[in-house]
């Protein structure tokens, strides 16, 4: 196999286990980092893709760097959403928030 | 490759795989958050062994230095206990809801890395440091402002939520 592929088979690895992890967890914490994974996935995909094939690498590169800066910002906001979350319903379950009412 | 850039490539391989597998079914979460920093440096790794030693140091800034704190401090204010509800029994349709939620991209998407992928370079692009500055500031100028602006907003919006008081009137 081509370093090519064996790099998306990675990104595909991290990508999978993510959404395993996604509907394996109960809390939104845990569901949060499930979501980080997948994002380390795309980011090794679209790096891998740029970086061993003609296209262009530093268009790949910033792209990966603006998926690091959407993830940084997305975890900011889970955080602020597990606090309220957390501080409302007495607990971060995911079961329990799914009801919508307290 | 190389035989060294192998045995590299495997190791980090390893390390990302052992920490994925860790992050996505242990079940307490500060040993999720481990395994996420173990996958996180293993992929930082592998960018590394592709030549782009800048997104390399990046995904260590940013996402071991960064994210994985964010993602402790939501744990230290959930209070999650190692027996709480990651531990608890779930039910079989969950499980192979899973199972499947993994499977069918897995299957679709290896069976088109594996047979239709372009053969790729053997040597990864060698991208001076200049050259990614000058995408930031030239073609790519309206993104690099765009994500600040997306920054700003996502903490201003984090900061005014936490300290909202909700269901308090």
């Amino acid at each position: 196999m081509s370093p090519l592929q064996l790099y998306q088979l990675v990104a595909l690895f991290l990508l999978c286990i993510g959404l395993y992890g996604l509907i394996w967890r109960r809390s939104l914490v845990g569901m949060l980092i499930c979501v980080e994974l997948m994002l380390n996935g795309a980011g090794l995909s679209i790096v891998a893709a740029c970086q061993l094939t003609p296209a262009n690498a530093v268009l790949g590169q910033l792209g990966t760097l603006l998926v690091m800066g959407l993830a940084a910002a997305e975890a900011t906001l889970v955080l602020a959403i597990v606090y309220v979350v957390t501080r409302r319903f007495k607990t971060s379950e995911s079961i329990i928030v799914s009801e919508m009412k307290r | 490759m190389e035989i060294i850039a192998k045995i590299a490539f495997w190791f980090y391989t390893l390390i990302v795989v052992g920490g994925a597998l860790m992050a996505a079914v242990e079940a307490s979460l500060v040993r999720s958050l481990v395994g996420l920093v173990a996958a996180m440096f293993g992929v930082a790794g592998l960018y590394m062994l592709m030549d782009a030693p800048f997104i390399a140091f990046m995904q260590v800034l940013i996402y071991v230095g960064g994210v994985s704190v964010l993602i402790f401090f939501a744990i230290m204010l959930t209070r999650a206990a190692p027996t709480g509800d990651e531990a608890m029994h779930r039910p079989l349709r969950k499980r192979i809801n899973a199972i499947f939620a993994m499977l069918v991209p897995a299957l679709v998407l290896s069976v088109a890395i594996v047979q239709h992928l372009p053969k790729g370079d053997a040597l990864p692009a060698d991208v001076p440091l200049t050259d990614l500055g000058r995408g930031l500031m030239g073609p790519y100028l309206l993104n690099f402002e765009l994500i600040s602006v997306v920054l700003f907003v996502a903490m201003a919006g984090a900061v005014m939520l936490a300290w909202r008081q909700w269901g308090k009137k």
